[in-house]
């Protein structure tokens, strides 16, 4: 890309691009016909289904979009106008076919899984555990949404009574894994997008998609030259570097300081509030305190 | 002998939830909602950083996330003896006023209205599996239209949450004081501009809609009505120079009005699989559900939109599935003229934010109204950390279990003595059931009995 366009600035190359011309490219498939929807599978766990309202949150492409041109979507809890055991044929008769598996949250495995049950099949409990175990397998990309997903999360912070764990746990397959408490729109959509183009994207050592995963915060950051001038901020709302409040953006790999949320108008960092690590493997309990009042004092 | 229903997954709520009812003669006779996650947010909560309950317990819901962030907030000013400033206060609740409007739009269009309209079912997602549509084929196709419409509406309520809470869901703006930022005329006037849009999509489709709904859906009027006891915490009120926006802590039972007091609330846990010293405990004999039984002096309350629109006297039609609704509309409107009043009064560029310690030790409640009612998060500091948390939410009340005296929860009480015209397929369970707005990933979390 940065060669395509000398003289741009990477930064802002970075922002501009990615999901966006994604997008583009599978909309001029779409007019020739040459791009066939795929399947869908978003199954909510054991989570706060944080992650398909951020989904909805997205624009260009849109939730529409989505539907429309990109995907059959044929399970997801939030949204779906069946209920009771008619959903849930969706999912069981979907086994056999083609399709690319979405998951948010965690999963509880404590009690054999019982501890979050997401439907009843015949009437036996479909734990989150069974599902995932029922439909990982088969599918041909698996794509953990948000931090409960890819890691944990919240769903397991310590001591973790549910006893959550991560999808990859369960699954002896590549699951790629979009981090993120929620994960922002774009990267999911700019994932997807890829997979029904080309197939699975370039991901790093731990299955992040690179596109979005690849530079720390602390790199892009607008506060880094007061950062590099040891100006710290010991309240919030200031407008220098929070590394003092117990910023961690110097650990976390996201592309938030060029994409940015919610139709791209505001960020953490921006609202003047340390970055907490959300998209950081170990979010929480690795990355808290959240907020300390001068972290280099002994309390 | 009756017939035995069971509903599972109860889909387009936030969480996971299953209705067992019992029929005879066509008529609800028993039911039960029983709430099927549990993941433990008050034991989490305990021995980390009390500032950090703020961003924490955002997460414990991700349509409604902001309401957490605003009770424990409260909860820690309260502690923390931290008073905010009017300024504070307004900026706060202008970002809780656009979770509201997110949060409403979609329960109405995403979540409710697939119950009544027939979304086109070429799309997967809108498979049904009932024919109980009634509208006219032309009113049907304004309703599939507003139903996408809308999705840009609730995604711009979420763009100007973000403006000054960096983002949504699981903001970052709010916080002790007030909010982190400050609010500039750039960002006061974008605010300005979208609930400007959100105002008129409300006025001109979201409310004329609900209504027609209601025109061809008479009789859930008359159904899914329940005890008709009302309750509320109260929420944009009591601003030293507004006064009460909104409306105050109050409680309505037998046909009259009385102030609400925080010590009539109650907890119960006789039907939850809790064990007496509150661990987890699924093999307890008569429990069916992780949601525990919120009472108020002893008694189930329903807790709202509708609640909150006849306790301020906005609207006071009757009590069922379809008033609740209709309440539900109406309260985004009277959210987006509340956020209008706060805009006006918006100081620019006032930073509300101090350098904060905690305390040795303290404890402190924060009791606020938010979307789907009354919320309540109680902390307790010790060494600096957090010792005790407790959380009771809007679905607590509303989706709340059997107590020990057995009164039957609220959303149970209202499914009994329900019509169902087809127990093969028995819409009517799943129409009563989201009327209140079942948020089952917010209701499920670690209890401890507390003299509250």
């Amino acid at each position: 890309m940065i060669e395509k366009n000398p003289g741009i600035c990477p930064m802002l190359n970075a922002s501009s691009g990615t999901a966006k011309n994604l997008i583009e490219k599978i909309k001029s498939e779409i007019m020739r016909n040459s791009l066939v929807k795929r399947d869908l599978i978003w199954l909510e766990l054991t989570g706060c289904s944080g992650n398909i309202i951020s989904l909805l949150n997205g624009s260009n492409p849109d939730f529409k979009f989505l539907i429309t041109n990109m995907v059959n979507l044929i399970y997801n809890n939030s949204l779906m106008a069946a209920e009771g055991e008619a959903a849930l044929d969706a999912l069981v008769n979907k086994t056999g076919s083609d399709y690319i598996l979405a998951v948010e949250g965690a999963i509880s495995t404590k009690n054999n899984g019982l501890y979050n049950i997401i439907g009843r099949w015949k009437g036996e409990p479909l734990t989150a555990l069974k599902a995932v175990q029922l439909l990982g397998d088969r599918a041909s990309h698996v794509i953990a949404v948000g931090a409960c997903a890819t890691h944990g999360g919240v769903s397991a912070a310590r001591p973790n009574p549910a006893e959550c764990v991560s999808v990859q746990s369960i699954l002896k397959r590549k699951v790629i894994k979009l981090p993120g408490c929620p994960c922002h729109p774009d990267w999911f959509l700019g994932t997807l997008a890829h997979i029904l183009l080309y197939g699975e994207p370039e991901l790093d050592d731990r299955d992040r998609h690179l596109l979005f995963y690849s530079m720390l915060i602390h790199d892009r950051c607008p506060r880094r030259s007061y950062f590099d001038n040891g100006v710290f901020a010991t309240r919030l709302g200031e407008k220098t570097c929070m590394f003092k409040l117990g910023c961690r953006g110097p650990v976390t790999r996201i592309d938030c300081p060029v994409r940015q949320w919610n139709s791209y108008v505001n960020w953490p960092i921006r609202d003047d509030t340390p970055c907490i690590g959300c998209a950081m493997f170990g979010f929480p309990d690795s990355m808290e305190p959240f907020i300390s009042y001068d972290t280099t004092r002994k309390r | 002998m009756a017939k035995r229903i069971v509903i599972n997954p109860i889909t387009r709520i936030s969480g996971f939830m299953e209705i067992e009812a019992f029929i005879e003669n066509n008529i609800i006779v028993d039911a039960k909602t029983e709430g099927l996650l549990f993941r433990g947010f008050e034991k989490m909560l305990v021995g980390r950083s009390p500032f950090d309950a703020v961003y924490f317990t955002e997460r414990i819901c991700g349509i409604c996330s902001t309401a957490h962030g605003v009770a424990s907030t409260m909860a820690l000013e309260a502690a923390m003896k931290v008073i905010p400033t009017e300024q504070g206060r307004y900026l706060r609740d202008i970002i809780h006023g656009c979770e509201f409007l997110q949060n409403h739009i979609r329960h109405f269009y995403q979540y409710t209205t697939p119950d009544f309209i027939k979304l086109p079912e070429n799309y997967p997602l809108y498979v049904t599996d009932h024919n109980d549509f009634r509208l006219p084929e032309e009113k049907n196709a304004l309703l599939v239209k507003h139903y996408f419409e809308s999705l840009d509406l609730s995604r711009q309520a979420h763009e100007m949450l973000a403006v000054l809470g960096g983002k949504a869901p699981h903001n970052h703006g709010v916080f002790i004081g007030g909010i982190t930022t400050q609010a500039s005329t750039d960002k006061i006037i974008k605010i300005k501009s979208i609930l400007n849009s959100i105002n008129q999509f409300i006025r001109d489709k979201m409310i004329p809609d609900a209504y027609t709904i209601g025109e061809y859906y008479q009789d859930y009027y008359h159904n899914g009505g329940g005890y008709g006891n009302l309750l509320s915490y109260g929420c944009f009120n009591n601003y030293a120079e507004l006064g009460t926006l909104y409306v105050d802590p109050l409680a309505y039972k037998d046909g009259s009005i009385r102030p609400f007091y925080p010590s009539g609330i109650s907890e119960e846990i006789d039907y939850s699989w809790y064990s007496d010293d509150t661990e987890p405990y699924m093999d307890k004999p008569k429990a069916y559900s992780w949601v525990k039984a919120a009472r108020y002096y002893g008694i189930p309350f329903e807790t709202g939109p509708l609640a909150r629109q006849w306790l301020s006297g906005e609207y006071r039609h009757g009590i069922s599935t379809m008033d609740r609704t209709i309440a539900r509309v109406l309260e985004a409107k009277k959210i987006t003229e509340v956020i209008g009043v706060l805009l006006e009064n918006i100081t620019p560029d006032v930073s509300v934010q101090k350098e904060y310690s905690i305390p040795e030790a303290a404890e402190g409640e924060g009791l606020i109204d938010t979307t789907r009612g009354a919320l309540g998060h109680w902390i307790e500091i010790d060494d600096r950390v957090i010792s005790f948390y407790q959380i009771i939410t809007p679905s607590g009340w509303n989706l709340s279990t059997r107590s020990g005296n057995n009164l039957k929860g609220t959303a149970e009480k209202a499914l009994i003595g329900t019509t169902i015209q087809n127990s093969d397929n028995p819409v009517e369970l799943g129409r009563i059931i989201r009327s209140f707005d079942p948020c089952v990933s917010c209701q499920l979390m670690y209890i401890q009995m507390v003299g509250i």
